[in-house]
């Protein structure tokens, strides 16, 4: 087990740029994910990690040490692909043996380890078989397996979920979870999915075209983001965005009549601002008592029903919003009615940079 | 499909099969005509008598033949052989090592294939002579290789372009070197695109003349074609002798392409996607 | 002490290890003689090594523009290269349209188009003279008993014949080949299209037209590319069909070269026509690879 340091980290294929200035501290037996949209440089990040590809500027260094130019297979490290990349025309035993034959460790040990990783993953039917006869979960975790066996430092994964079912996927991403728990190595894991990021992770870095847009744990990233595109990324389905401009009494969302007050704490010296609020923190209100400025009227323009929540198309006066509200005994589409946006949660962002406005002091960037 | 379309299909296709094979057809028989059927007039279209006299004496009358078949199995092999290992191998560095000058060698590679043989003549045939490489079977071999390299590379990097890259990754990752990725992961994976290279490179090498032609001198050493080319004296056309000779010189590369037509047919339609 | 070398270092010295055999073999056998073919060219020698090495400058090279002989065999070649290669190429797409069919035998069929290429040249050649013989080929024989003709044609005598029945040897050979490459590129037409141009209201013409024939335009180019700069090199076709006769009429720029290295032996001489052989089909494949990149 080791921590892993990254720092200054940048990739450049001649003049285009694929991750700039990466800095992290990866602690000792942390579950860190890497996030982000397609082409945002975090599985770049991942191949520097692994030696498959090499760093342009900066220095690596697992447990201490630097790991710049050191081969893959001196780094301590074990990666698990996407498409699991087991070698076909070996059986399982030899696929996850291979590492271990090529360190020079005698037979009887490899067939113990092997044999304990195999029990641990429920692989003991299948050794002797060939990929092809597996089906998918089963080559996961062969994939899965073939890392475990070499006792590495440090575990990478290469969004090795994104070829299995539905289904499957939120079963297998419980089992990650259990073995880090019953294992506990360093671990770093690279998706799109932000619902893995947010169930797996320690702490989750969100990527932006090549650059860090944010680190912190869950928790942080949804509560707190520190950009627009953190904010748009995290929670499904995404966040309600609306362009504002300043005046006296408050902010007037643009392209409407409603002005909403400064909620509490939230100030900016700029003339426009984006606000943001989450379809969860929108209610329907049904009795209006005292007079509330966050209470607008509405129409339900389309209405879905998920199962246990439902999700509103609402219109409001000169713009949409999405809320999302409990799935028993929702106001239809064609009603007309009230809503809350809890102040609390608003969020507002700068405009030009995308930086979310400070309204709490603790916000790690 | 209705009924009649099918009917012109399936006599053009028996029109391209007898088109294809009137002359081994037209060969075969021909050899199996005495002198005298060879030389009738009107002409027999079917021997008569039907003789294997030809064949029982080609011996006699040529010994050099099985020798000329030998040589060029020897040169084919020899030859197949070390495209395949050189080819394999500069091919894999070519299209997996992620090389810097891969892309301009690749080109340069193709650009030199398109050179005519008989240009390289006079030069290979006074560097050979004054190397003693002329008359030896490591002259020939080494000469063939380097026709058939440029295909060779071309083929087998299009073939490992068809295989996944995360495997050698995984491999890399469990800590094998190039070369041992080499041997135990693409060889093994790859050996269909090898089989096809190896037998169309034979092929090629069994077949070839210009070069076969001059740097083999000596009656003894010579290839299987140009051995039987050289039959034809000054004035004479020994038509039994050649009709028989060449019988027996295109039955291994018949045979070949009997049995790996569907490999042969699959490296060549994949060479043309370069 | 693998740390002295970064990862990019290393992978590029394997890379060049690797590369390393075959690049010399290329060097050694092919782009060496050119380099030797054109210094003989600019010089005078012997090959036993007994004069020395004269440089003559380009004394060959304005021997050979004054050479009818020279001018006549790239006509010949030209000519042939020009016959052929159109024959070949409708024969072949017709062949690979045939072949992209389904239909029973399937395998008869592929082997009859496979056999062709792969005969020796030399050999295949050699069958043909038999045929094309003019007292007792099959040709003349089937010719005279149909009724066809009186006399006995003499194929390989004269010579406007001889060009022809060297352009049938070469078309029957090589069309083959070509509906292979273009075979593949049928292949690869996704099958949608065609239900769509059917729902469309295409024939079986307009789909050629229309929906074939330009999707082929790729491997088309590359069947072109190839199998001219063969018939540009053609050597063991005349060799063995004619030994470029009669009276030079089919003495092919190969075969000319060769007989002035190996019969008259005047090596520096056939140097100068080898090398001009070769930049002009040196500049021929220059073309067409213009041609390919531009098509991308």
């Amino acid at each position: 087990m080791a921590n892993v340091t990254l720092n200054q980290i940048g990739k450049s294929y001649g003049k285009d740029t694929a991750v700039e200035n990466f800095n992290l501290e990866i602690e000792d037996g942390e579950f860190l994910v890497l996030l982000g949209p397609s082409g945002c440089g975090k599985s770049t990040t991942l191949r520097m990690i692994a030696g498959l590809e090499s760093i342009t500027t900066g220095e690596l260094s697992i447990g201490g040490i630097r790991m710049n130019e050191t081969d893959p297979k001196d780094r301590g490290v074990a990666m698990v692909f996407q498409n699991y990349a087991l070698y076909p025309h070996k059986s399982v035993f030899d696929n996850m043996a291979m590492a271990l034959k090529l360190q020079k460790i005698p037979k009887a040990e490899i067939e113990k380890r092997v044999n304990d990783v195999s029990d641990l993953l429920g692989l003991n039917d299948y050794l002797e078989r060939k990929p092809a006869a597996l089906s998918g979960g089963q080559r996961q975790r062969v994939a899965i397996g073939r890392a475990i066996v070499r006792t590495p430092e440090v575990f990478l994964f290469d969004e090795p979920l994104s070829n299995l079912d539905a289904k499957l996927r939120v079963k297998m991403r419980m089992e990650l979870q259990e073995l880090h728990k019953r294992i506990g190595v360093t671990s770093i894991y690279v998706t799109h999915d932000q619902v893995e990021a947010m169930t797996l992770a320690d702490r989750i870095v969100i990527l932006d075209g090549g650059k860090v847009a944010q680190i912190g744990s869950p928790r942080d990233v949804y509560d707190h983001p520190a950009t627009e595109f953190v904010a748009g990324f995290i929670g499904s389905p995404a966040m309600n965005f609306l362009p504002a401009v300043q005046s006296e009494s408050g902010w007037r969302i643009t392209g409407s009549d409603l002005l909403l007050p400064h909620p509490e704490g939230l100030a900016t010296k700029s003339e426009t601002v984006t606000l943001g609020i989450r379809p969860e923190h929108i209610e329907v209100i049904t009795v209006v008592s005292d007079p509330d400025p966050w209470v607008i009227e509405a129409t339900v323009k389309l209405d879905e029903l998920l199962g246990a929540d439902a999700l509103l198309n609402l219109s409001v006066q000169g713009f949409d919003l999405l809320a999302r509200v409990s799935g028993t005994d929702f106001p239809e589409a064609g009603s007309k009615v009230h809503i809350r946006m809890d102040p609390a949660r608003i969020h507002g962002f700068d405009p030009a940079t995308g930086l979310a406005l400070s309204r709490d002091p603790i916000s790690e960037r | 499909m209705k009924s009649s379309p099918r009917f012109g299909l399936y006599f053009l296709v028996l029109l391209t099969v007898v088109i294809s094979f009137f002359p081994i057809i037209w060969l075969i028989l021909t050899s199996f005509k005495n002198t005298a059927g060879i030389y009738a007039w009107p002409i027999q279209y079917w021997p008569d008598p039907f003789t294997f006299e030809n064949y029982i004496s080609i011996f006699n009358n040529s010994p050099e033949l099985l020798r000329y078949i030998l040589n060029s199995f020897i040169v084919g092999v020899g030859c197949t052989a070390i495209t395949l290992m050189c080819g394999g191998i500069a091919a894999y560095a070519l299209s997996r090592l992620r090389l810097r000058f891969a892309g301009v060698l690749m080109v340069g590679i193709l650009a030199v294939s398109m050179f005519p043989p008989v240009s390289l003549l006079p030069s290979l045939f006074q560097n050979f002579l004054n190397f003693g490489l002329l008359n030896t079977y490591t002259g020939l071999i080494l000469a063939h290789a380097g026709l058939f390299l440029p295909f060779s590379v071309w083929m087998l990097a299009s073939y490992f372009a068809t295989l996944p890259v995360e495997i050698e990754e995984a491999a890399k990752m469990d800590g094998m070197g190039f070369v041992r990725i080499f041997l135990t992961i693409i060889l093994p994976l790859s050996w269909p695109g090898f089989v096809a290279t190896g037998l169309i490179v034979f092929i090629f090498s069994w077949n070839e003349f210009p070069l076969a032609l001059v740097l083999m001198t000596q009656n003894a050493m010579r290839t299987a074609p140009v051995g039987i080319s050289l039959y034809p004296g000054e004035y004479a056309f020994p038509w039994e002798t050649i009709s028989t000779a060449t019988v027996l010189a295109i039955i291994p590369v018949l045979i070949i392409t009997a049995i790996f037509q569907k490999q042969i047919v699959g490296g060549l339609t994949a060479g043309a996607g370069k | 002490m693998t740390q002295i070398l970064t990862l990019e270092k290393r992978t590029a010295l394997t890379g060049i290890g690797f590369v390393t055999p075959t690049v010399l073999i290329i060097a050694l056998i092919l782009i060496y003689p050119i380099i030797q073919s054109i210094v003989l060219s600019f010089g005078q020698s012997s090959i036993d090594g007994f004069e020395p090495y004269r440089f003559v400058g380009l004394d060959h090279y304005s021997k050979l523009m004054g050479d009818s002989r020279f001018w006549n065999a790239l006509g010949v070649t030209f000519t042939f290269t020009a016959l052929s290669i159109p024959l070949e190429l409708m024969f072949g797409i017709g062949l690979a349209l045939l072949m992209n069919e389904t239909f029973k035998f399937k395998g008869w069929a592929r082997l009859a188009v496979l056999f062709p290429w792969a005969l020796p040249t030399a050999l295949n050649t050699l069958i043909w003279r038999w045929m094309y013989n003019s007292d007792y080929g099959l040709f003349n024989a089937v010719a005279l008993q149909s009724g066809l003709v009186e006399r006995p044609i003499n194929f390989l005598g004269d010579d406007v014949l001889a060009m022809v029945a060297m352009v049938v040897v070469a078309v029957w050979k090589t069309s083959s080949f070509m509906a292979l490459i273009i075979l593949a590129g049928l292949q690869s037409i996704p099958r949608d299209l065609f239900e769509a141009g059917r729902i469309d209201g295409m024939n079986r013409w307009t789909e050629f037209t229309q929906i074939t024939l330009p999707l082929l335009k790729g491997p088309i180019l590359v069947a072109l590319i190839i199998r001219s700069m063969d018939a540009l090199r053609t050597f063991e076709l005349p060799f063995n069909l004619t030994d470029g006769g009669p009276a030079a009429a089919t003495e092919s720029l190969s075969l000319y070269a060769y007989k002035v290295i190996f019969d008259f032996l005047d090596f520096n001489f056939g140097a100068a026509i080898v090398v001009v052989q070769f930049l002009v089909i040196f500049t021929m494949s220059l073309v067409y690879v213009f041609a390919l990149r531009n098509k991308d």
